[in-house]
């Protein structure tokens, strides 16, 4: 590649990725050089407004034909955009709530927080722009790496360290599974590019090489499966929210699933749904969707009945985004014309109500130096506001009419009637568990308003944490009443099969 | 006229909303204000109700919507629908409402948390009169659960005691139960019918396009949301512990309008349930059964307000059975008439209550000459609810008898009039022993009732009264105006062989004189009257002899029942949650904090996966 052609690419379709780049380095470089003494916090508004600034650039670009660049390994087109201002959407909350997170805690590393943080959000943004394995594998580290090192950033805490060693060792195992996937797809094709790979395993005949077709499949998706949390590799997600800070367990169970949704949608995707399957008449996206549905199943399952008893509310939030991330899965088992919209509207609803009761946990705990459920008892007396505001995040998760989770669901069971073939099997699994869910989601409110408070101090709102959860709230509400507005906004500038023309 | 007013029927759930809205956000500062603003809001509701039933008279069916959201192909509409079923329902929510929001300017008067109090109570009539407006079971369905909300709220409202929590959890989720199989039901019938308007449900209904085989499954699911909000066997256990709520929302909610909305769904949806028998045969069987077991339950209760609850599941079982009958005005008829005098009905108990400070009934007496205007209006209701002739609920259990009897169900019949006698029985029970049984006087000051206690009350006794000339075996209007327009089917009316109404008011009768023997007559002590000694004695005989030909046996039916209750119904209950809860605790366990593990899980998944996939795929 001589540097004509290098600086013929359109550069600016990586604009939003370019302003992170450039925000991480410049903090990093800061950092390096500032005196110790300087307190840091002005790189917490420093990233906020780096992320909201590449989101700006990144709604510039709606609406904008596919393009690729670098050889064809990266991509611009509607799922690439949709999904990264999910990214930077979640991404923005989680640097708010760290800036009331950081005033208050013992991390001694507050200009490292703020630039891994960036870091690992443009792993994600490569992830959901590559159109080649290599690119893929690289965003991924970039995320995993970073989100290893800031679950152990309490150095000094047992719990935080157990955590991001757990995380390492586990996060590896997951790496080696995908590799091992990504590795049948190379071998089969000869090529790193999807689109490549997709037109050469489409070409395999039947008898030759179909085999490791599935093999590559269902390794990758179970590799796969440890970004987004779900069965089989479902079991670190409680230990490592447990164990992390409360902003790097928000990042990690809203952005890093979202990109692990994003990963799972561009391999599965691309590759996929042109093979043909076991028999003659279906691809092979169709004849293994039962395993994921399998899958999906169970981690509905195991996510809701293990909440059930938890004591300790971040682990409670762990299972619970278990649970959800089972949910994410049953669009992409339907594959059906809304799979797109549905994921995209519940990862968004996700966003809004998972971040802030988050960001409204953030402040119990601090309140109350414990993560125990009994943090809630009697918040009603003591914070009313907040204790609506909880309450609406909670119905919300439930998926209580109103709310943007219940809409987010309502789309999900219409998307899979509607398939073809209808997965109703799925969708009572996903409506039983659904109503498992209240039983420990009520379980907190039952706190919040019916239990007599252990002390009548009057509680502080910090300023990114309040921030967060007026615009969460705000947002909960709004998809829950107007849902539409949302959904023509996506039907407008997004045209979602434009993934597969991939040349 | 009513093309011009009838597109603004949405504003009718408005006003309470904004009532909700206006006393949530403001709650400190407009505490003293509270029940002024809610009465007053509600009030207007009412006015605009009334103005829409008065134009919309001789509407059949008329819609307002608009889109919602759209999916794909499938778009979601909401709006309003005039029905003369809607009117009466909206008429009459709106206006027990009002008397409970005015009722408990009084009654709530010293409540620390008024405002949320009347917060509530604006949030669930809202939902309620949505409910009824709704033209599709979209709408319906939210509205259905923001009502269950509401009420889980209210039940709640002191939840600084441990019962009333444990009510409030348990009612919410003993309904929520019926609530799965309401989802179920609707989710199967938009994959049937393509669309959940009302009215496309009938045109689809009507051009016989569907199954036999799913018309059932999908009424008996949909019954399945019904049995749990009306209270129906084996899912009413909610509705007697529900009573821990204030006495004025047991009246709105557990009496009058909520748990109606079963009964509405199932009239809604009548065409459904008539096009298949098994359904109508299941409704009819679990109206008529409740009916029954709720009214001997009700005999063994000392607890005035679950006597009442009790009562309202046996009269909500009359509905059911009346539907379940193919009678959709008699079934309506005795929702309204009920609504009417069960409401009066526990008003007026509130006002006891409030006057002895308990619930037990053995711990009342005399109330009649402390509470004179309390004693009369709760003798209308029970003279109504009794079925003493010419009251209201005299004519809507008549019209319920011969539409059992039309539909040749003798069995269920005879249940029906046995009921009758039962609940004659038990209601004078209360009667006698609250309002004229011996009982210390109270010795606090006497005060008059305040008007905003009377006004409802006394509003409420009107209908309770008169409600019932409006739909008679002479008179039968009403009956065609609530059933023509769903299926264009002339309503067949109640013609009645010649003995059903004298046997009808034998059975109340023979009820009462019962209750007046065995509590009025012979509770009489010796000393008192020593020359009645002849008397009193062959009264000792009387009682042994009804304690063992009919108090022993109706307690016995009564335990029995209760027994099958607490250990059969309850045991299937506990059983299914403690499975989950077995689940879970062994999951947790599995999750051991050891890193080997979760890869181990990991590896076994994958090794699993691959093995299933390559098996089934063919590989081996």
């Amino acid at each position: 590649m001589d540097i004509g052609t290098l600086l013929s690419y359109p550069w600016e379709i990586m604009m939003p990725e370019f302003i992170i780049l450039i925000a991480a380095t410049g903090l990093s470089l800061t950092d390096l050089f500032l005196p110790s003494r300087v307190n840091r916090r002005i790189f917490g508004w420093i990233s906020a407004a780096a992320v909201l600034a590449a989101l700006i650039s990144l709604l510039t670009q709606a609406g904008s034909e596919p393009a690729q660049i670098l050889h064809n390994t990266y991509r611009l087109d509607s799922f690439s955009i949709s999904f990264k201002a999910l990214l930077l959407f979640g991404t923005l909350l989680v640097l708010l709530i760290s800036t009331s997170y950081l005033a208050r805690s013992d991390v001694e590393e507050q200009g490292e927080w703020y630039y891994l943080f960036l870091a690992a959000l443009l792993g994600a943004m490569m992830m959901a722009s590559s159109a080649d394995l290599i690119t893929l594998f690289v965003g991924l580290e970039l995320l995993a790496i970073a989100s290893y090192i800031l679950t152990g950033i309490r150095k000094k805490s047992a719990e935080s360290n157990e955590a991001a060693m757990k995380y390492a060792i586990n996060g590896g195992i997951a790496t080696a599974v995908t590799l091992f996937g990504f590795s049948y797809l190379y071998g089969l094709s000869g090529s790193t590019n999807l689109g490549d790979i997709s037109r050469e395993i489409s070409a395999l005949s039947a008898d030759h090489g179909h085999a490791l077709t599935v093999a590559a499949f269902i390794i990758t998706f179970v590799g796969l499966s440890f970004k987004l949390a779900t069965v089989p590799f479902h079991m670190w997600a409680p230990d490592i929210y447990q164990g992390s800070p409360l902003p790097v367990m928000a990042f990690l169970s809203v952005v890093s699933k979202t990109a692990g949704f994003i990963i799972l949608f561009r391999v599965m995707l691309s590759i996929f749904p042109t093979v043909q399957g076991f028999q003659p008449d279906e691809s092979l996206y169709q004849s293994v969707m039962i395993f994921v549905s399998i899958a999906a199943g169970l981690t509905m399952i195991i996510g809701n009945i293990l909440a059930l008893r938890q004591n300790n509310i971040k682990r409670l939030f762990a299972y619970s985004s278990i649970a959800h991330a089972g949910y994410l899965l049953v669009p992409f088992v339907a594959f059906s014309q809304m799979m797109f919209e549905s994921t995209w509207f519940y990862l968004l609803a996700y966003v809004f109500m998972n971040l802030g009761a988050l960001a409204v946990l953030h402040i119990i705990i601090s309140e109350n130096q414990s993560a125990h459920i009994s943090g809630f008892a009697g918040l009603y007396q003591r914070s009313p506001v907040l204790t609506v505001c909880m309450t609406i995040f909670l119905l919300s998760l439930a998926g209580i009419p109103g709310t943007a989770g219940f809409m987010g669901k309502l789309h999900i069971f219409i998307g899979a009637l509607f398939a073809d073939p209808s997965r109703y099997v799925l969708v009572s699994v996903m409506l039983v568990t659904t109503v498992v869910s209240y039983i420990y989601y009520f379980s907190i409110m039952l706190h919040m308003y019916m239990r007599p408070p252990k002390r009548y101090t009057k509680i502080t709102w910090p300023i990114g944490a309040t921030l967060t959860i007026a615009l969460c709230v705000a947002g909960t509400l709004l998809l829950g009443i107007f849902p539409g507005a949302a959904l023509q906004f996506l039907q407008e500038y997004f045209w979602f099969n434009d993934m597969f023309t991939l040349n | 006229m009513c093309d011009k007013l009838l597109p603004y029927a949405w504003l009718i759930p408005v006003f309470p909303f904004v009532s909700f809205i206006m006393l949530l956000a403001f709650r400190h500062r407009l505490q003293a204000y509270s029940s002024y603003i809610g009465s007053a809001l509600t009030g207007l509701s009412l006015v605009a109700a009334i103005v829409v039933w008065v134009t919309g008279w001789s509407v059949q069916s008329v819609q307002h919507t608009g889109v919602w959201l759209a999916f794909e192909s499938v778009e979601l509409q909401m709006g309003t629908w005039i029905t003369p079923l809607n009117l009466v329902m909206l008429n009459i929510v709106a206006f027990i409402s009002v008397c409970v929001h005015i009722y408990s300017h009084t009654y709530m008067k010293d409540e620390r948390r008024r405002s949320t109090y009347f917060a509530w109570l604006g949030l669930f009539t809202a939902a309620m009169l949505g409910l009824c407006l709704s033209p599709n079971l979209l709408q319906f369905y939210m509205c259905w659960e923001l009502v269950g909300l509401g009420s889980f709220l209210l039940i709640g409202f002191h939840f600084e005691e441990d019962k009333a929590k444990a009510a409030a959890k348990k009612a919410f989720i003993m309904t929520r139960i019926g609530d799965i199989g309401l989802l179920a039901g609707l989710i199967l019938l938009y994959w049937q019918t393509g669309s959940l308007q009302f009215t496309d449900i009938y045109t689809v209904i009507s051009s016989g396009e569907l199954e036999a085989f799913h018309v059932t499954l999908i009424s008996l699911l949909i019954f399945a949301g019904a049995v749990g909000k009306s209270g129906q066997l084996p899912l009413h256990t909610w509705l007697p512990d529900a009573m821990e709520g204030p006495t004025p929302v047991s009246a709105l909610i557990h009496a009058a309008t909520m748990v109606a909305a079963g009964v509405y769904l199932v009239a809604v949806l009548h065409p459904l349930f008539m096009a298949s028998d098994t359904a109508l045969t299941v409704v009819a069987v679990t109206g008529g059964v409740t009916a029954t077991v709720a009214a001997v339950i009700a005999i063994a209760q000392t607890d005035i307000k679950r006597i009442l609850a009790y009562s309202t599941i046996s009269q909500l079982g009359y509905m059911m059975l009346a539907l379940g009958s193919a009678a959709l005005a008699a079934g309506v008829f005795h929702l309204m008439t009920h609504a009417f005098f069960k409401a009066l009905l526990f008003l007026t108990a509130g006002v006891v209550i409030h006057h002895f400070k308990t619930r037990n009934i053995h711990q009342m007496g005399h109330a009649f000459s402390e509470l004179r205007f309390t004693g009369m209006t709760f003798l209308i209701g029970t003279l109504a609810i009794s079925g003493f002739p010419l009251f209201s609920g005299f004519f809507s259990k008549e019209a319920v008898l011969s539409a059992v009897w039309h539909d040749e169900r003798y069995l269920l019949f005879s249940l029906a009039l046995l009921t009758t006698f039962l609940t004659a029985f038990y209601m004078f029970r209360l009667f006698f022993i609250v309002f004229m049984g011996q009982g210390k006087p109270t010795s606090g000051p006497k005060k008059a009732l305040s008007m905003a206690l009377r006004l409802p009350i006394a509003a409420l006794s009107v209908p309770a009264i008169g409600a019932g000339f409006l739909y008679t075996p002479w008179f039968s209007a009403f009956g065609n105006w609530i059933t023509q327009w769903q299926t264009a089917q002339i309503d067949p009316g109640h013609e009645v062989p010649w003995w059903m109404m004298p046997s009808a008011i034998m059975c109340s009768l023979a009820g009462i004189m019962l209750a007046w023997v065995m509590y009025q007559k012979l509770r009489v002590p010796l000393r008192e009257l020593p020359y009645l000694h002849a008397f009193t004695l062959r009264g000792f005989y009387m009682d042994e002899l009804y304690h063992y030909t009919i108090k022993q046996p109706l307690q016995f039916m009564s335990t029995t029942t209760v027994y099958i209750e607490k250990f059969v119904v309850e045991t299937v209950m506990e059983s299914s949650s403690s499975f989950v809860k077995w689940v879970g605790k062994y999951g947790a366990r599995l999750q051991s904090g050891q890193v080997q593990t979760y890869g181990a899980v990991g590896f076994v998944g994958l090794s699993i996966l691959v093995f299933i996939l390559f098996w089934t795929g063919g590989y081996f």
